[in-house]
């Protein structure tokens, strides 16, 4: 249980650092399509080792929401606008650096609480934080609104990774309504970025400048 | 019952305003405001006499804090509804559905019990608001609803992780209890929690809510959102919405004073109070938006409430609660009298506006006095909480903290008394076109009230204050 709870922990935070690495849209999606399957992955382990078969119901949901629906909105949103960057911009190195930083800060802040658990999983439980630290830094440096929309739902997904490994999960109608709460602001996030584009003729959130002061 | 009748009315209204069109709609949006707003001040009244209600096997619960909220949500809500008819027009139905859902996931965040199921009810505000400040489908209302939908969501991940923080320091410690997410659990367990991990999810908790707080650094979303939507809705945003930012973090207070002592909440909240107030001083110093001086105005208010928090104490918690319902009620009269301003004057530059008094006879002098309320001045009830709050920080030993805020304070007051000045005088052209007299009797009687908390505490509210600082304070 440990073992493989650890192992799919650090492919979580791998996909992550991945999706940090990659330049390519559709790669950075197809990633996220990849997190949120491990992240699926670890709820049917618990669920298996801990009978706790509730989680199965939320594995099927992470599939269909996170791993299906949710990259193709993303996709959706982005169609035709071109896969890479179009200026030549920030390299993937000090990205990257940052990230790194970022899960030793993780594992400096997680400590005491990984100590205080004693459940089997608790050594995923810096991963999980590094991923929604990491997540948060994609988000906030995200040059387009589809690269921030990403960030925001790695974010999600590191935060969603800790309460499996750090709880084995939250009460069923809270982790209901988290569902619903990111289907729903994917499918705002759609409309808007749609408006913008039909708008501004690019998903580029640089463009949006009306508002200062 | 009470409670269950309460939330169950604009959530009917929702799905009802989703069909109805013309007259039929406008009808059916009046009446559910009425009915949330009586509805709201009857639970807070039955409150006051009974301590806590709950409904629905203690999952809906309400105590003297609830109430508080929820009245004030039930009576801006009111006050929004009655000039929302005029901003709705021809498609209402892409604005009472939303506006109704809207108070519905506000009073669901107050009412119940579960702090999993407040995270939920919170987000559902941002979700239920934006197509509201989208609803004009400008430029300006489109960039302004996508930064607040996501640095709104991002915020409140954040609190969410300090939710699953929260509830894994209680599952480790006390084991899979039922109900362990709800509130009347969390506190009477947290004197055991381990303060160290309580600590770590108040930062979270109060950066995420704190967003929506509108608490300074994390306020960027707010002089969009609120200036770019329709009047009613940024009344209700400025006035209640940022309110419920605070009560979620009020909720935690406790439980991290008790886990780890009160310091800790305290510094943080006059920490992010006073730099709020600073933002908000320095941008108030000379706007040219009204609508947006407004929003910062909102920042700098938050951080007054914020501070008070800090500085707790009877008087710090009571002066804060109280700062809340003064601040809820002069902020929503005067941004839906912008609303007519703009209607008036075709622009929001506080440049374009001239001669007020003159062009808005009724408007102008509502305006006027509720921005006087607003600046603090007697004999409105935002001196008096401001009074409370700023003698609670003497009262602490926190001189260093009470002075930089009343400095601030200060700032804000002169750069907001030119920007007014400069609205008031000057030759009108002409008389603009005046809201229907029955319109102006609400936001009066609103005054009237703040002048009321200013002068002479109505019965109760004394008590009420009393009930809210035992709930917050451990």
């Amino acid at each position: 249980m440990r073992e493989l709870s650890n192992f799919l922990a650090v492919l979580g935070l791998m996909t992550t650092l991945l999706m940090v690495w990659r330049q390519s849209r559709p790669a950075r999606l197809r990633l996220l399509a990849a997190q949120s399957t491990v992240l699926a992955a670890q709820a049917v382990a618990i669920a298996a080792f801990t009978a706790r078969y509730s989680l199965l119901l939320v594995a099927v949901a992470l599939i269909v929401v996170k791993a299906w629906w949710i990259p193709r909105a993303l996709g959706r949103m982005a169609h035709g606008a071109p896969h890479r960057p179009v200026t030549p911009g920030r390299s993937a190195g000090i990205r990257l650096l940052i990230a790194g930083a970022l899960v030793v800060l993780a594992y400096v802040l997680m400590l005491p609480i990984s100590l205080s658990s004693s459940l089997p999983t608790r050594g995923g439980i810096p991963l999980a934080f590094a991923m929604s630290l990491v997540g948060l830094f994609a988000c906030v440096t995200g040059r387009d609104a589809v690269e921030q929309i990403l960030g925001f739902l790695m974010l999600e997904n590191g935060v969603f990774a800790l309460g499996l490994l750090a709880t084995y999960g939250l009460p069923g109608l809270v982790e209901a309504g988290v569902f619903l709460d990111v289907l729903v602001v994917v499918l705002v996030a759609e409309g808007l970025v749609m408006q913008i584009r039909q708008e501004h003729a690019t998903i580029d959130v640089d463009r949006l400048r009306e508002l200062r002061g | 019952m009470l409670l269950v009748a309460l939330l169950a009315v604009p959530l009917i209204a929702a799905g009802v305003l989703t069909r109805a069109t013309g007259r039929a709609a406008t009808r059916v949006h009046g009446v559910a405001a009425l009915a949330t707003a009586v509805l709201a001040l009857s639970v807070a009244v039955v409150v006051v006499r009974e301590t806590s209600i709950d409904a629905l096997g203690g999952f809906l619960r309400a105590d003297a804090l609830s109430a508080w909220m929820a009245a004030l949500v039930g009576v801006v809500a009111g006050l929004a509804a009655l000039e929302a008819p005029q901003y709705a027009g021809a498609e209402s139905r892409r604005f009472y559905p939303f506006f109704h859902l809207f108070v519905f996931t506000m009073l669901l965040a107050v009412t119940t019990d579960d702090v999993g199921f407040m995270w939920v009810a919170v987000e559902g505000t941002t979700l239920a608001s934006v197509f509201l400040v989208n609803f004009e489908r400008s430029r300006a209302s489109l960039e302004a609803s996508y930064k607040y939908v996501l640095i709104c969501s991002v915020g409140i991940a954040l609190a969410f992780l300090g939710t699953v923080l929260v509830y894994f320091a209680d599952v480790t410690r006390f084991g899979e209890a039922e109900h362990v997410l709800r509130w009347t659990t969390l506190r009477r367990l947290a004197p055991g929690l381990p303060p160290s991990i309580v600590e770590m999810a108040f930062v979270f908790l109060l950066i995420g809510y704190g967003t929506k707080a509108g608490l300074a650094p994390m306020h960027t979303w707010l002089p969009d959102a609120h200036s770019e939507a329709p009047a009613p809705v940024s009344a209700m945003m400025s006035g209640i919405l940022l309110a419920i930012g605070v009560y979620a973090i009020l909720r935690f207070k406790p439980i991290v004073d008790l886990a780890a002592g009160p310091a800790f909440a305290s510094r943080l909240l006059i920490g992010l109070g006073l730099v709020s107030m600073a933002v908000a001083a320095a941008f108030l110093w000379s706007p040219t938006n009204y609508k947006r001086m407004l929003a910062y105005s909102s920042v700098e208010h938050l951080g007054i409430v914020s501070l008070g928090l800090g500085f707790g104490g009877a008087w710090g918690l009571a002066g804060a609660m109280l700062h809340i319902a003064n601040h809820a009620l002069a902020k929503s009269v005067l941004f839906l009298v912008s609303g007519r301003i703009r209607a008036a004057y075709a622009s929001t530059d506080i440049a374009a506006v001239r001669g007020l008094l003159a062009r808005l006879p009724v408007s102008g002098p509502v305006f006027l006095a509720a921005m006087l309320a607003l600046m603090g001045l007697p004999p409105f009830g935002l001196f008096v909480s401001e009074v409370m709050i700023f003698g609670a920080g003497f009262a602490s030993g926190r001189v260093v903290a009470s002075v930089i805020g009343l400095v601030l304070l200060l700032i804000a007051f002169a750069g907001t008394l030119h920007a007014l000045q400069g609205m008031l005088h000057g030759e009108a052209a002409g008389r603009g076109v005046e809201a229907r007299a029955w319109l102006s009797a609400p936001l009066m009687a609103a005054l009237a009230v703040l002048v009321l908390t200013g002068v002479a505490w109505p019965p109760g509210l004394a008590d009420a204050l009393a009930g809210i600082a035992a709930v917050i304070a451990p």
